[in-house]
């Protein structure tokens, strides 16, 4: 290993883990100790770490409040090192981190809010694409719906919460008191996406999540609506099926249509 | 405003040994970093700013909001792309899939120059978002000047350094940061940032002189200058860029304009942001200064 790679491994180690042996090559300046000086980069590691997942979840911060944030924010960042050049996605393993880790894991919650706010970002700066109008859908004849198969806009994601997460999230960005935390016997079915430039989500009923999940993996219009019959009144289900479809091509959630071949 | 002459990509140049373009990049007047605080307010009213700096990691992104805004502001002002995460002199692997990242983005915006800071941000598969020093060794420097021409070819154009604040030196250090900055950039061919507010920050940390610093540089190869407000801790300069530019700082702008002539500057927030009228006063005065040190620009060219 070269002096330089030698020398850099052990600043980071310094900085990462508080190991010293930098310190040796390292002079005392004219006004200072080598320790204070080093100490600027230490310091700085962590604080600017948490101060990007601050920016991330801005919610979760609230809840928690500065104190609790602060040392979550402390052990996330010791517990996973930043691997992307891009401060971007630091975060990303914050959900997870929260389900997984004592003493955070028994707050559901926590993890459900991070989820949110973190498919929020997600959508924020996804992928553009163009969506399809409610004209486009008119071109295709009424034979033809049976087959005609649906791509979901890059930005939607599908999220299933164990807790009122969401309404935590709403009276957070209210403003306004947080409703207990509850876990919830059914899932909260949530659909997040990107309207214009603006992230945004809302709760799916059993049945309309069942037929978004099953329609983003490719199932044809038809096989959709024979398993909404099986949901609710089998003589409705195509109209709630088209229902459904309307809704998702006028708030921008679907990008492509195709005809069966 | 847009005085500049756009730095075409050669996809030639990308090819292995060719040189990269190495045309000084043009003058491009007084502007300001760009920060999703003063979007709107940019767009609707179209600032009497030359030209914008924009942090390149905050638009290689895979779409939406911020990209759809770069480009608007890019059909409007000159752009330079300014990087924090090249980490140019690590000694870990360089890492292409950030390079192309940085340059689809550069495909997009079409900037006037790339630039990033001489520093290291990790090894070992880790980044620590720092801008981190090391020693001003032959050994460095060679493996810097490596780099250097390496991230050239793969981008097909000469890339822009700069110098940043430090806080520590190293023992084995066998020359100064200048001596290190002229030579880098005399071998690679890469253009100099001179950050004025980093020169003052080092000089004040390791207790010598800024103006040696301003004296050592090569005046021909520095093509931007930052400037940017500072902590002061008593013992040693934290470079926070949360405060305005100090009188020290604005003293010695006039100073490295006197030695380097008119050079492309911002200024540069990234906390504790004010409103843009604010900040604007800044660039007047890097504007005010230049005009009353330096012959007019048409005299000039």
């Amino acid at each position: 290993m070269s002096d330089l790679a030698r020398q850099q491994s052990d600043f980071q180690r310094g900085i990462l883990s508080g190991d010293d042996s930098i310190l040796a090559e390292i002079p005392d300046s004219p006004k200072e100790k080598r320790e204070t000086l080093f100490g600027v980069y230490r310091n700085a590691y962590t604080s600017r770490l948490v101060e990007a997942m601050g920016n991330d979840h801005k919610l979760l911060h609230i809840y928690l409040g500065d104190e609790m944030f602060d040392a979550m924010g402390h052990a996330y960042v010791a517990a996973n090192p930043s691997q992307n050049p891009n401060l971007r996605w630091f975060s990303s393993s914050l959900p997870d981190f929260l389900k997984s880790t004592e003493p955070y894991s028994k707050y559901p919650v926590l993890s459900d809010l991070a989820e949110l706010e973190k498919a929020l970002n997600d959508a924020f700066d996804a992928k553009d694409a163009p969506s399809i109008e409610v004209a486009d859908m008119a071109g295709f004849a009424p034979e033809a719906w049976v087959d005609l198969t649906f791509r979901a806009h890059p930005s939607a994601i599908r999220l299933d919460l164990t807790t009122n997460a969401s309404a935590v999230w709403l009276a957070l960005k209210a403003d306004e008191e947080p409703p207990d935390a509850v876990q919830l016997e059914q899932p909260s079915r949530l659909l997040v996406w990107r309207q214009d430039v603006t992230p945004v989500f809302r709760e799916l009923a059993a049945e309309e999540a069942m037929m978004w999940d099953e329609a983003a993996n490719g199932i044809p219009f038809g096989v959709l609506c024979s398993m909404l019959a099986t949901y609710d009144d089998p003589d409705s289900a195509a109209a709630r099926g088209a229902g459904y479809l309307h809704g998702w091509v006028t708030a921008g959630l679907l990008t492509g249509v195709s005809g069966g071949d | 405003m847009n005085v500049a002459r756009q730095l075409p990509i050669s996809p030639a140049a990308t090819r292995a040994g060719t040189p990269v373009p190495s045309a000084k990049p043009p003058f491009l007047g007084f502007g300001l970093g760009l920060r999703a605080q003063h979007y709107d307010e940019i767009l609707s009213s179209n600032p009497p700013i030359d030209w914008f700096e924009v942090i390149s990691e905050n638009y290689m992104l895979p779409g939406g909001q911020p990209l759809r805004i770069l480009d608007q502001i890019r059909a409007r002002y000159p752009v330079v792309m300014h990087g924090v995460s090249l980490s140019i002199a690590s000694t870990a692997p360089p890492n292409f899939e950030y390079l192309s990242g940085l340059r689809d983005l550069a495909r997009r915006v079409e900037p006037q120059w790339i630039s990033d800071h001489l520093c290291w941000t990790g090894v070992h598969g880790k980044n620590l978002h720092d801008l981190l020093p090391f020693p001003y060794t032959r050994e460095a420097l060679d493996h810097v000047v490596n780099r250097v021409q390496l991230v050239q070819e793969y981008l097909g154009r000469a890339i822009v350094l700069e110098n940043v604040s430090t806080y520590v030196q190293f023992n084995n250090s066998e020359m100064t940061e200048w001596e290190f900055l002229a030579e880098l950039s005399r071998r690679s061919g890469c253009w100099l940032l001179f950050d004025v507010n980093n020169v003052y920050v080092s000089a004040f940390n390791h207790g010598y002189d800024p103006r040696t610093f301003l004296e050592g540089v090569p005046a021909d190869r520095v093509v931007q200058f930052h400037m940017a407000g500072h902590s002061h801790m008593g013992t040693h300069i934290i470079d926070t860029h949360d405060h305005p530019v100090c009188e020290d700082v604005w003293e010695l702008y006039a100073a490295a304009l006197k030695r380097f002539g008119r050079v492309s500057t911002i200024i540069e927030r990234d906390d504790h942001i004010p409103p843009l009228d604010e900040i604007l006063v800044e660039v007047e005065r890097t504007r005010e200064i230049a005009n009353s040190i330096l012959p007019p620009l048409a005299a000039h060219a």
